[in-house]
Parts: structure tokens; sequence; C-alpha cells
């Protein structure tokens, strides 16, 4: 359920051609008005399993696993039997930025560039819809793929009205298998996926520290917490094609190592619906790599790991789309992240920490033609969420990224929410800013965003 | 690196069509073919322990324990007879499918293995007078309450016999949990524990279960 993609993806996003449908959204909305309110009401992992949301997801909340969802995903989303690997899943509110009006004339004050479209401020709409195929394929395979229609994502030409958007978004399919040597466990595999750390199990990892999702678009939720910094691959296209291989032994050592590059030819899928020009890398070696310790003790549960990522992708802007070698940039990102959480009926109790280090170098052309020179970036986010009984909950976040008055943006994020029912969850989120990118007044831009989300 | 992703797409192929016969170590759970003792390997351990002894106190210890217990709210979960949260949250859909041989072998997997002692529990010198209160009820019961001492039909180890089963060990918040819901709820049916708990009040509860959780 990646919608947070980092903000280069966002606007790169923005630039794909465009594949309006509005079906997707029509199918959920007739699903999700048909959802029974039971506790078989749930997605297609939960009905091949049989089990409740809550037995993967800590406290309901998604995307966020338990020591049990992690070993589920790890064991390549094989336990249980197959059946209609399909599920819906949409959301959708209504956001309130505090003074979008002063934020847009800041902008235009600071960079001769408002927003693309001030819209939606204060008005509800369905954003986000997402198909999913996703279930056990054999003994040792399984899958778990998304495809995300995003209403707001773009602008017509224009500049007046908002145009829906459809793009692959999470792809992971894996192999894994799982032996018991001398009374330990031992799980290991492959899996080829197309956004680095999709594959991870952990909820700090750059793929999956995020809320329920929202539209990227412009407007009002530009000042969503799901467009405010988070960890990233540092890659600045859509989604790429990789292949990683893991190791998982006896529940305390985790080790991923993959390596990734333009979803071409066959694998184009794998970035289906966003430019292709906009997601090139340089070969077939752009490298992830991740290493965590995990500790399991009575109701508590503690994973401390690092993680980063080496590529090289080609300037969209210019229009590359072959192997030139000036016109490659350089990313190198390093990290490291925890989360602890302690699980026992009734309380779900989480904290959550990163702190990254993404190191830019500009290609041969972007520094000749426009002066951009090697750039680091920190940025680091600590979230802390408790829910009760998997139905009421609250979360605290504070995020950070370092920097000048063009990137430096600070803040918190605070979540209330309700889930009546195990698929469907409302809430209010409300984003703070002390500093914000390119705004004289980062008060001006506080959000506040009335939600509902459900999936089936 | 070149052939890397010019052959992943063969080498999932050759992995599926390798894994369709993986029973060995499989994790179907519609399977009747795949042995109960895999499944406790593969899928029950993910919350039980690989050996029964789990970890979190959400999910009970297994090892050691009784064999006809087990079968028997296997069967219960099964058959939706069992209704306190952990069955609809997770056992009923596990046991949807399984057979009435692969219920016995899992029993017989898990009674088979070895219990072993928690390390991770409060300091007995904190818990003494507590772990005293729960030692007097489980021996000699509460008679002005008309409570029979719990060993009469868990034996004085604790260790359970047939479908009465083993606590000796067991995780404190599960034995609390599970008293709360034998004494308020009717989600375990046709067991003497809805009797036996009636009167139990809650810190009596928390009291058997440190001195249970302290058993060998």
């Amino acid at each position: 359920m990646n919608m947070s993609l980092p903000l280069e993806s966002k606007s790169s996003a923005q630039s794909s051609h465009n594949l309006t449908s509005g079906w997707l959204l029509s199918i959920t909305s007739t699903l999700l008005v048909l959802t029974p309110s039971s506790s078989q009401a749930v997605p297609a992992f939960a009905r091949q399993t049989g089990q409740n949301c809550i037995a993967c997801h800590a406290g309901g909340q998604f995307p966020e696993l338990t020591p049990y969802g992690r070993l589920f995903k790890l064991t390549g989303y094989t336990i249980g039997e197959r059946t209609l690997p399909l599920s819906v899943m949409a959301s959708g509110g209504l956001t309130s930025v505090s003074k979008i009006a002063a934020v847009n004339q800041s902008l235009v004050n600071n960079t001769s560039t408002g927003l693309d479209l001030p819209l939606k401020n204060k008005q509800t709409s369905l954003d986000i819809a997402s198909l999913f195929i996703a279930g056990k394929v054999t003994d040792n395979i399984g899958l778990f793929s998304q495809i995300t229609h995003d209403r707001y994502s773009e602008v017509d030409d224009q500049g007046l009205n908002n145009q829906g958007h459809t793009t692959g978004d999470n792809f992971d399919l894996r192999w894994a298998d799982q032996w018991l040597l001398s009374g330990r466990e031992f799980i290991y595999g492959v899996s080829l996926n197309n956004n680095p750390s999709v594959s991870d199990p952990w909820n700090t990892s750059w793929a999956w520290m995020q809320y329920v999702p929202s539209s990227s678009g412009p407007g009002a939720n530009a000042y969503l917490d799901a467009n405010t910094p988070y960890a990233s691959s540092g890659l600045p296209g859509d989604l790429y094609s990789g292949l990683s291989t893991y190791l998982f032994w006896n529940k305390s050592y985790y080790g991923e190592i993959g390596f990734y590059r333009s979803a071409s030819r066959l694998l184009h899928f794998m970035n289906f619906g966003n430019d292709p020009n906009a997601s090139i890398l340089q070969g077939n070696s752009n490298r992830y790599w991740r290493f965590a310790y995990n500790h399991e003790w009575g109701s508590n549960n503690l994973m401390v790991g690092t993680s980063g990522m080496a590529a090289h992708p080609y300037d969209s802007a210019n229009g590359v789309s072959s192997s030139d070698a000036l016109s490659y940039q350089g990313v190198k990102n390093v990290g490291v992240d925890t989360q602890y959480q302690y699980l026992l009926d009734p309380h779900t109790f989480t904290v959550q920490a990163v702190v990254q280090k993404q190191n830019f170098t500009p290609s041969v052309w972007d520094a000749t033609l426009n002066g951009n020179t090697p750039s680091t970036t920190r940025v680091s986010r600590v979230k802390f969420s408790y829910v009760h009984a998997a139905r009421n909950g609250v979360s605290f976040a504070n995020f950070n990224q370092n920097g000048g008055f063009a990137s430096a943006t600070q803040g918190n994020t605070l979540e209330v929410f309700h889930l009546p029912v195990q698929n469907i969850r409302i809430g209010l989120q409300m984003t703070f800013y002390s500093k914000l990118a390119n705004i004289d007044s980062p008060s001006n831009a506080n959000s506040a965003r009335l939600y509902f989300w459900g999936a089936y | 690196m070149t052939h890397f992703f010019k052959y992943s797409w063969s080498l999932c192929l050759a992995l599926s069509l390798g894994a369709c016969s993986n029973i060995e170590r499989s994790r179907d759970l519609s399977n009747p073919r795949v042995a109960g003792a895999t499944l406790a390997q593969q899928v029950c351990s993910t919350c039980h322990g690989a050996t029964g002894n789990s970890i979190s106190p959400q999910f009970p210890n297994l090892a050691g324990q009784q064999e006809a217990y087990l079968v028997n709210q296997l069967q219960n979960f099964k058959g939706h007879q069992r209704m306190d949260p952990p069955g609809p949250e997770y056992m009923w859909g596990l046991s949807r499918r399984l057979t009435n041989a692969q219920i016995e072998d899992i029993a017989h997997y898990f009674a088979n293995q070895v219990h072993v002692a928690r390390t991770d529990q409060t300091p007995m010198s904190k818990t003494e007078q507590e772990y005293q209160i729960g030692l007097n009820i489980y021996t000699q019961g509460i008679p002005e309450k008309s409570i029979p001492a719990c060993q009469l039909c868990h034996g004085p180890h604790a260790k359970g016999l047939a479908t009465f089963p083993r606590l000796a060990g067991q995780h404190k918040d599960y034995l609390v949990r599970q008293l709360h819901v034998f004494q308020e709820t009717e989600f375990r049916p046709n067991t003497p524990m809805t009797q036996i708990t009636h009167q139990l009040d809650a810190q009596q509860m928390s009291d058997i279960a440190i001195y249970l959780s302290r058993m060998p």
C-alpha cells in the first residue's frame, strides 16, 4: 500500500502519461458499500489464512506488521490456501490547509512558481483506489502486487483541473523456504520487486513508513504528512525492477542484498503507467542492502537495522533515455532505523525512528548546464503510536529535513483514528510545520485531514 | 551481473516448478497430504515457536501439552465451538481445512516437545506473596467459596491429564486472559471452568497465574 512515494517520485509521476480511468474507483466504491461488517470481510491475504487482519497488522494499523506478519511476508506469502487473489482499497477525505492562499503567494514570491492548482481545499473527495493481486501461488511462491489510481495526481494542460492517473504501485513476487536446523528457524528467499525496500518486513523501511494513503496531487494535499520528508531510496523516478535475496536466521538476524535496473522489456509492467524515461538506471548493478538485528522477548520486540542504496539514475529532465555517461547522477544513501513494538491485548504500542543521510551527485550535464553541485541531505523521523483493542488509536510523529531555506522542513504530525470494523478506518490527521521549504510562514501550511479508508 | 536480470524470470520459473512438490516444507493448510508435523514446523511455529515454546504471551506454550487436549482444542477451533478472540482472530482460519489426521499429528508433535523454563519473568522477590497465595489456591482451593483445588484435575505438578491441559510454565498473561474468558463469557463452552472460576476475583486469578507460570 505504498502511496507515500518520495517527493521526487511524486513530482515525476505527474509528468507521466495520463491513463485516466474511473473504473477502479467505481468498482472499489461498489465493493465497499457491499462490505459486510464481520471479521471475515478482509482482503486477499486474510482470506488465504482465514485470519483476522490484526494477526499480521499491529493493532489493525496498516501497513505495520506484527512478528507473525513479518514471517508471513518472509515466507513468501505462502501460509494458508490459494483463494481468489484480489482485493481493493480506497481512501478519501477532506483536507484543510490553514492559509493556502498565503502559502501560494509565498511560493510565488520565493520561487516564481505557486501551487499548480490550489484546489480541493476543504472539499471532500475520494482520492485513491487500489487493486491488489496478492496471494499464495505455490508452496514456495507468493505475490503482493498493487495497481493504484490517484484521482488528483496531475493537472491538465490548461492548469485548470485535476486529472486521474493509474499506475503500477508495489510489486513483490517472492520465492521463499524455511528450514529448521537444530530447532532454529532459517528463512531465505528471493524477491523480484519494483521498489528498493518494498521487500522489507519492518515498517521503518523506506517503502513502508507511512500513514493511510492520500493523493499525491497538488493543492491542499501537498501539505499532508505523506508529502513531508521521509527516508527514501533517493531514486528520482517512479518504479524500477530489482532482484534481491534475503535470509532471516532464528528470528534474530536479517540480511538482504538487491540489484536494480530500469523496468524495461519483459519487466516493463513493473513501472506500468509511468513515464519510462523518468526512471532509467545505469546498468544492472544499482545496489540496495539491508541488515537488521531483531529481538523478541515477552510482549516486546525490537529491531535495530541499517540500509542503503548506491545507484546511478539518468537525468530525466534532459530527456535522456540512452547510455549517455554524461547524464547519470550519483545517489548514495545510508541510514539506520529502529522499531519497537509492545503487543499484548488490548494494547499495541509502537516506536519507530529513522535517520538517513542522502548524498546526491549531479550528472555532468546537470552540473554544466544548471550549475548544480553535489549535496547531502539528512532526514530523520520518529513516530509513536498507541492503539487500544484494535479500535481506537493515536499517533505522534516528528520529521526533520536539514538544509537551507529552499529545502529545510520540520514539523509534527498528530493523528487520531477509529476502526469500527477491521477493514474500515476513519481518522483525523494534523500536520504542523515549524520549517517548510520556500515558505516564509510555515504555520500557514498547517493542514488537517479528515479521512476514511477501506479495504476488501 | 550482466546476466543477473536476463535470467531472473528463468530463475523464478525454475524455482516455481521445483517448488510445486515441496511437500516436506509446505505451508499449505488445505493440502491433506502435508504432514501435521510439517505444518507445526512451518505454520504453527510462527507464533508458538518451533519447539512449542512461544515468546509472546499472546500465544500459549504448547511444548509438553497434553495431546488429547490439543486435539480437542484444534477440533473446537475448527468447529467454531471455541469462540474467544484467538479463535476468530487466528485459529478458526488456520484450522478450517485440517484433517483429523493432521490435527492428531500436530498435537503429537507439540506434546512431545520439551518445555523450556522462561527467563524473562518478574523476579521472584517481587511476587513472593502472590506466588504463595496462588500455590495455596492451586493445591487447596478456596473452601469458603466452594472452589476446588486446581490440582485435582490438572495434577500436582500441573502437567495435565488427557483433556485437562498442562498449565505448568504457561504464560501468566495467557492464563489470566483465559480465566477471565471462563468467568465472564460463554466463549469456551462445555467446561467445568465456567463454574469453578465463578467466584474468583481478579487478584486471585493473577496469583494462580503467577504460581503456574513459575512451575517447571
